[in-house]
Order: C-alpha cells, then structure tokens, then sequence
C-alpha cells in the first residue's frame, strides 16, 4: 500500500465515528421524519400534512408568531450583543470591568430555573410588580406574552452572543480603527464601514446561533408563553404528546428544520465565497 | 513664512513617569521637521497629541492659527501616516483612498480623479482594484500615504512609516516622500529613531531625549554644533576626550585646543571622525599609535589608541592609509572640537 492511499485510509478511519454518529442521531431522524411526514391519514403518502400546516388557521397563526418572535428576538440580542462587546472592547471604565466579569452567568443557570425565576420576577404578582405598587405603578402583562418570550430569549442569547462578537471584535486592532477617525470618521461610520465588515462573520454566526435557538426553543415558551398563539416547538408538543398526532408533529419539524436551513444556507454561502476570494 | 503649526507649553505624563514635558515648536508653512530621538524618548507622545489621539496634560497645540487641542482626531485638519500601514484590510485600494473623501461628500467623478492624482503621485497607478493583502510592505505604505495625501492636511503627521521596510526600500521611500513634499508643499511632522533618516529628510530636527528637547536645529548645524553631550553621542559617529579647561585652551594629552566656550575645570572633547589630522609625532601634540586600519570602500577607518589611554576614530581618503602602519607612532590634530563640561553620566562614549 503507497504512502497516500493509507494516510487516506488513516483518515478515513478518523473521520467515521463523528460521521456514524452524524448518521445516527442528525441524519436518519431526519430523513424517518420526513417520510413520517409524508404519510396522510388514510395510510398513503402525500403532502396533506403541510397543507394543514399552512390551512389551518391557529397552526398559521403560529408560524407567523414564531417568526416574530424570532426575528424581533435575533434583533434585539445582536443589537444589545453588539453595544455590550463595543462597550466591554473600547471603555476602560470599572463598569465595563463588572460587566466582563458578570456578563456569562446566565449561561450557567439552567433554563427552567432561570424561567421560573423570570416567573417570579415578572408575573403578575411578581416581586417587581409588587415593589412597583406603592408607587402606583402598574406593570403591563410580561409573562404568559410575547414580551416575556423575549425578555427570556434575550437571557438565554446574549451571553454567548456578547461573547462571540467580543473576541471578533477584539481582534480588529486599534490602529485599523485609529485610521479610520484620522481620516474623519465618526462612531457610526467606523461602526457601519470598519467593525460591523470585519467581524461579519462571526456576526452571521451569532445570527444563526440565535435563530435556531429561538426558533426551536421549547422550555421557556412552554413555561410561560400565552395559550395561543404558541411557539411551533410547543405547538410540535402538543400536536405530539396531546393529540397523538407524530406525521402531524413530524411536519410541523421539518418545516421548522427548514426554516433554519434559510439561514444555513446563507452562512454556507458567504463562507463559501470568502473561501473563493482567498483563493 | 507663516507658522502652520505651534506647539506650547505640550505636557503629557502617563502612570509609567514618561511622558513629555515642555514642548515648544514652531513649524512653518511647507518645512518637514523631524522629531528624533530613542524609543521611549516621547516623540511619538508628540505626534499622537498633534493627531488627537492622545489627550495632553496641559499646553496647547495650534494649527493655523487656530487651537486644535480640545477637537478628537476626526475633527482635525491632520493625517498620519502609521508605522504598520493601518490600511483596512476587507477595502480595495480605491475604497481604502475613497474612505476619507466620501466622508467628506465629494462626488464620485471627483473622487475618482482625486485617488488616480494620489496614486500616480506614490507611483502605484492602476492598483485600485486591489486589496491591501496583495500589496508588498512598501506599496501598502505607498497607499497609506496616498490616504493621507489625498485629503489635503494642514499638517501631515508620519509615525516611523518606514522602519517596517528593507533598508533599500526605506532609502527609495525617503527619496520619493522628499520630492512628494517639493511637489505638493505639504507640512509635514515625521517621527523617526534612525537619525540618517531624519538627517537626510528634514528641514529641521528635534533632537529629543526623556520628554524633553535636548535641540532644534538645521540638520547641518545639529551635526556640526550639537548643543549637547546627549546630542553629540545620538548624531553621526563622533569621538570623545577627557580633557582639562585652562583659560583659552583645552588640554587633552599634550595637544591644545581652542575653547571657545570658556568652559573651565575637566570638560569632554568631542571631535567627529572627518575632523581628526594624522600627522608626524610631535612632542607639543597629542601623541597616539595607530591600532587597526579598515578600508570602507571610498574611505578607511583608522583607529588610534591616544596617549592618554582613549581611542580615536579617524575617516581618512583611501589612499591615505598606505602611508601608516600598524603600531607607528603618530601626532593627531583636530580640525574642529567641540567641549561639554565633564558630568557624572558624560564618562565614556
């Protein structure tokens, strides 16, 4: 055997557990749900699962109140991502010192504790709602609403977000940003033309981090989401585990898989062309 | 000649001790004046507190007439140049040069003619396609100096932008930013370490050392009269003498030389290379045996180890050597000598 078939064959061998595994738990569950998917009521195949998924009007509703809340979600946690790791990257100050050392934590507590704590601090007789009383305040309705569906998704996703967009954004050096305000530049100007394009990518990262998050999040708006319309992972749950219905539940997964195969594609493709500009 | 940039009263100390103190410099309409001096010597807290970037204690700078002190660097009429080029590395060349101008609102026709001037100007026509990661150190630097260039500075600061380059280069480089200067009559501030480079560029130097300015001067009248020891050891080769001051003379040995300065008691004689006269040993010079010859080229090195036990540096014509051996005793005269008064930290050299 030459040298380069068995470095192939060496890799090969490498590659196979991480590929098998692949299979197994990614891959064929798939590929099972689809044909699941497929399967009508009268044993046959046809696409009549997704033509509820789209006819239904309660099943539209939730789609369009998924996407909503994912996209406002997205929104908001890159925007608040990216003031926190400007902020954490171009201020001195012990603020930013406390917010470095304190910014990670949510990440650390696990999601139906820090859901019930949201529970608690933001319920209808919360303890904010209460300190709030004797000042005649009244607090809107958070939970069991699309606000604290956000407010959860923004303690679930800024952290790493804020991390991620920190280390690309501590990697544009100085000078490159020095430059930019010799020539004139205001903040906005090095923000739009400086930093936002040279840490693009990681930007797109996060992005697609936070949507499949968002869009497949099940413990949060299970908890404290409203009735209707839901999130399509309680919505997938309930058409699952109440109504026993697992080609319905299996279209409304493969819809959602494609939903975030959008944003696949889109990473995979400015990757892709990165890649053919560097060659 | 009116003053384009003024300079008073400039403090600036950071936590470490360093800084600057007390700086004060006029530079005149179109002149190119170089701040030289050591790493650590503060030039380029100078520099940086001319571009905005860093913040001075107290003193004010003015350009123009006008006080720029309080404006952050976008907001004042200056450009530098950066020692690593500074270019952003995800814009072509034309964005990179265009960058400046369009924050400015000029319309494309005049941006386009603007940046093709400046490119022709560095020698880099037709590279505005690229992108900085295809250029060599020195056409990066070429674009970064368009950059600055191009939108026309009152002052045009330079942070050592050469000293990344290869010693051919910087001297190509140096030549090209002197007729870039005659071409376009820019003021220009320019830091650098390398005193040949300072010497062969500037209109006048800043001889700096620990915050403070040791010397301004022409670069002929700093290499001839350096107003310090500091400056005597920092420019161009020179050697020095202990030496005692009577009256009108210094002695060293048994030479004399004249004293100018009227400095009296134990002073340091500092004679440059081309002003030391080898001659026949005489028992009223200052007698030496030569040690080592080198031919360099056009001209040989002799060195003379003196009676009073130094060593002293000569540069001879070529030819001239022939004439001496090793270990021959020999008289030596000086041309020219220049006296410091003798200080605790003014031995050796």
């Amino acid at each position: 055997m030459t040298k380069e078939r068995k470095q192939a064959l060496w890799g090969l061998v490498l590659v196979t557990p991480s590929f098998l595994l692949l299979l197994v738990v990614v891959v064929i569950p798939i590929v099972q749900s689809f044909i699941e998917s497929l399967r009508n009521e009268a044993g046959g195949y046809d696409l009549s699962r997704y033509e509820w998924l789209f006819t239904d009007k309660g099943m539209r509703n939730n789609i369009w109140f998924t996407l909503k809340i994912t996209v406002i979600s997205c929104a908001l946690v890159l925007l608040i991502g990216y003031a926190l790791a400007l902020y954490l990257r171009f201020s001195p100050g012990k603020l930013a010192g406390w917010i470095r050392r304190t910014y990670m934590i949510p990440m650390f507590i696990p999601g139906v504790i820090a859901t019930y704590g949201l529970m608690n601090l933001l319920g209808n007789h919360g303890w904010l709602s209460r300190l709030l009383l004797p000042f005649g305040v009244t607090l809107p309705r958070i939970i069991f609403d699309e606000k604290g569906l956000i407010i959860a998704n923004l303690w679930f996703n800024i952290p790493f977000t804020t991390m991620l967009l920190s280390s690309a954004i501590a990697g544009i050096p100085g000078s490159v940003i020095e430059s930019a305000r010799d020539v004139g530049a205001g903040k906005l100007g090095i923000f739009f033309r400086i930093i936002l394009p040279l840490s693009y990518k990681t930007f797109l990262v996060a992005l697609t981090f936070v949507f499949m998050g968002v869009i497949g999040s099940f413990t949060a708006p299970f908890l404290i989401g409203q009735n209707s319309p839901q999130m399509l992972g309680v919505a997938m749950e309930q058409v699952f585990g109440v109504f026993q219905e697992r080609e319905q539940a299996a279209a409304i997964a493969v819809f959602t898989f494609l939903l975030c195969s959008v944003l696949g594609f889109f990473y995979i493709r400015s990757m892709a062309k990165e890649e053919a500009a560097r060659m | 000649m009116s003053i384009q940039l003024s300079i008073k009263d400039l403090s600036k100390r950071y936590r470490t001790g360093e800084g600057v103190s007390d700086i004060n410099l006029d530079v005149a309409k179109g002149e190119l004046v170089t701040l030289l001096g050591p790493s650590g010597c503060g030039k380029t807290t100078v520099l940086r507190s001319i571009g905005g970037f860093l913040e001075p204690d107290s003193g004010d700078i003015q350009i123009e007439g006008r006080s720029v002190v309080k404006l952050p660097p976008e907001k004042r009429p200056t450009t530098m140049v950066f020692q690593s080029y500074n270019l952003w590395p995800h814009m072509s060349v034309y964005e990179n040069l265009a960058f400046g101008l369009k924050i400015r609102k000029k319309s494309k026709a005049e941006i386009r003619e603007a940046v093709a001037g400046a490119l022709r100007l560095v020698r880099l026509p037709g590279a505005e396609k690229k992108l900085p990661g295809q250029l060599s150190g020195g056409q990066q630097q070429r674009v970064a100096l368009a950059r600055s260039l191009l939108l026309q500075p009152a002052v045009l600061l330079l942070d050592e932008p050469f000293s990344a380059l290869d010693a051919k280069l910087r001297h190509e480089m140096r030549e090209e930013l002197r007729e870039i200067q005659a071409q376009t009559g820019l003021t220009m501030v320019f830091v650098t370490h390398d005193q040949e480079e300072a010497l062969a560029l500037s209109d006048r130097i800043v001889v700096m050392n620990n915050g403070r300015v040791e010397q301004i001067g022409e670069p002929q009248r700093i290499y001839d009269d350096p107003a310090s020891l500091y400056v005597a050891r920092f420019i161009g080769k020179m050697n020095f003498l202990d030496g005692t001051a009577q009256g009108e003379f210094i002695r060293v040995g048994r030479g004399e030389f004249p004293n100018p300065k009227g400095l009296a008691g134990p002073v340091i004689a500092a004679v440059r290379p081309e002003d030391v006269r080898i001659g026949a040993a005489d028992d009223r010079a200052l007698s030496g045996r030569i040690k080592q010859s080198m031919v360099l080229g056009h001209y040989a090195e002799v060195s003379i180890e003196t009676e009073t036990g130094g060593t002293v540096r000569s540069f001879l014509p070529k030819d001239a050597v022939r004439e001496l051996d090793i270990g021959q005793n020999v008289g030596i005269s000086f041309a020219k000598t220049i006296a410091y008064p003798h200080t605790n930290e003014s031995t050796g050299g």
